[in-house]
């Protein structure tokens, strides 16, 4: 039974870190749209290229803040909650 | 030896990397922007320094060229002023001497002139005396018989006046 | 202009800051790997701790992270001492330029995001540039990134969000208080929230990009080692053992995640501290206020 319990929150787990980086869609879509605009920018106005790139670049590192959450959140469920899981199932068993 | 979990959060580490940042800001004000700004600052004020000196050379520099400008045209005119005199007086004397040599050459001419007409004269009187002579060579032997010596003589001398007067 | 060749002393003194300089990364290594033991495989793990100083509250865990943080502190003092060492204003050594360089390029940072106010910031702003850019470059020497353990990226997270909070209590409490009711009362919860989002986000902004570039590097190595195993692991001795696939290819990964991702992120954390702490500074209001008192006296 305890076996078996194990098992499915292990399952839970790593299932719940597969979901939590979907959010890795989300600065996927926002970073490509930023980038295209970005080169439609720099087609319009080749002289100011620096400045896109920069903003860009900016950008991006912020819209993929998102994205990290979800991998911290990812890296939390198959790295440590197994563990303190565990001990709270354990510790309900007694 | 053990290690801490992927994410474990620690109230002490937190506070000691605080406080490292906070040392670096100091560490980087301290030792590395205040040498630096003094460095610029330094730079600044001796750029200002030979600026303000090439500023004042130039001044200087400007003000002799327009003393060395006034010198020059002052010379100019000094120059020129001595070629005008030296000018006229050059004509001066050319002019004296184009008159002394006229002068000489005048006097040459009439000498030359009054030699000629002494040589004519000269020349002249031997004429008329070889003539005289002629003639009464020849008249002597022409009347040889007809007429004393004296007779002939006194009439062709007048003769001769005569001639002499008409020559 | 007098040129004067650089003495022996003087040559001395700059061989001493090198020494001094590399010696901290020397010394984290060798802490490393006197210390560290050899792990079976390759797992994914926090920073090791060396030892637990027993303090109130909680207890203080001597992590790799503390010490290499401290070493690379160590190290960029040096640095700096190296870089400003016989600095004269005749004088053009190329680290005299390179420091000029990097003072004018942060102040120009500095002066363009958040304005002639806060040009005291500048030595900040170059501290934690240095601190967080040297901090992830130090896994390049096969250090444990500090940046990749949480708790250093939320004390300096802390401290900008400190900054921030001073900025703000600059015009008085109650306008401080008043700037949560906004746009109505009933937005308090939210904006409380947003407020302490700013240091999470900054924090976890850091550390994810240099962790997650650290577990990829982990996982890669582990598959690498996994195919090598599969290809060459017939051939005899140590051969069948060697990863050769290990070699080479984790360094093209390297320049992203070690050499460009840190740089970038040291980059994008101080510029959002600009960011959060000019924005943060109601400038007009304190401007009103302060001729008022002016007016006032």
């Amino acid at each position: 039974m305890l076996e078996i319990a194990i098992g499915i929150m292990l399952c839970g787990c790593a299932l719940g870190a597969g979901i939590a980086m979907i959010a890795g869609i989300g600065p996927g879509i926002g970073e490509g749209n930023a980038v295209a605009k970005a080169c439609e920018a720099i087609g319009r106005q080749p002289e100011s290229k620096s400045a896109v790139t920069s903003t860009l670049i900016m950008g991006c590192a912020l819209a993929e803040t998102t994205g990290l959450y979800a991998l911290v959140i990812a890296l939390l469920l198959i790295l440590l909650a197994p563990g303190r899981f565990v001990d709270v199932l354990m510790n309900a068993v007694g | 030896m053990q290690s801490l979990d992927i994410i474990s959060i620690n109230i002490w580490q937190i506070v000691v990397s605080l406080l490292n940042l906070v040392i670096l800001f100091f560490i980087v004000k301290k030792v590395l922007f205040e040498p630096v700004k003094k460095m610029i600052a330094e730079r600044e004020a001796m750029a200002q320094s030979i600026i303000t000196e090439a500023n004042e050379t130039l001044d200087q520099a400007k003000e002799q060229k327009t003393l060395y400008d006034t010198k020059i045209a002052a010379a100019h005119d000094e120059a020129d002023a001595i070629i005008k005199k030296a000018v006229a007086r050059a004509d001066h004397r050319s002019d004296v001497i184009i008159e002394n040599a006229q002068e000489k050459a005048d006097g040459i001419l009439r000498q030359a002139k009054i030699d000629a007409e002494l040589e004519q004269k000269k020349a002249e009187e031997g004429i008329r005396r070889e003539i005289v002579d002629l003639s009464s060579v020849l008249t002597k032997k022409m009347l040889k018989r007809e007429i004393n010596e004296a007779d002939h003589r006194e009439m062709i001398d007048e003769f001769l006046q005569d001639i002499g007067e008409i020559s | 202009m007098q040129y004067k060749k650089a003495g022996t002393e003087f040559k001395l003194v700059d061989a001493m800051l090198v020494i001094m300089m590399i010696v901290p990364i020397v010394l984290a290594i060798l802490m490393k790997v006197l210390f560290i033991p050899v792990g079976e495989g390759i797992e994914i793990t926090g920073a090791h701790v060396y030892t637990v100083l027993n303090m109130p509250v909680s207890d203080l865990p001597i992590s790799e992270a503390q010490v290499n943080s401290l070493a690379v502190l160590i190290s960029i003092l040096f640095l700096c001492l190296y870089m400003t060492h016989g600095i004269r204003a005749h004088v053009y050594t190329k680290r005299a330029v390179l420091a000029e360089w990097a003072v004018e390029k942060i102040e120009g940072l500095v002066k363009e995001n958040m304005g002639d106010y806060f040009m005291g910031f500048a030595p900040f702003i170059g501290a934690i540039l240095l601190l967080s850019a040297f901090s992830s470059l130090s896994s390049l020497v096969g250090l444990f990134a500090p940046t990749s353990d949480l708790n250093v990226v939320a004390g300096w997270a802390i401290l900008v969000f400190i900054l921030i909070t001073y900025y703000k209590l600059k015009c008085g409490p109650w306008y401080y208080i008043k700037g949560f009711m906004e746009p109505i009362p009933l937005m308090l919860p939210m904006n409380i929230i947003g407020e302490i989002a700013t240091p999470v986000s900054m924090t976890l902004r850091h550390y994810g990009n240099i962790l997650s570039g650290t577990v990829i590097s982990i996982l890669l190595a582990s598959a690498l080692q996994a195919a090598s195993n599969l290809v060459f692991g017939n051939l005899p001795g140590i051969l069948g053992s060697f990863p050769f696939f290990r070699v080479g290819i984790p360094a093209v990964l390297s320049i992203y995640f070690d050499l460009f991702s840190g740089c970038l992120q040291a980059f994008i954390f101080s510029m959002l501290t600009m960011l959060y702490v000019s924005t943060s500074f109601p400038m007009e209001e304190y401007m009103r206020r302060k001729s008022l008192k002016e007016k006032n006296n």
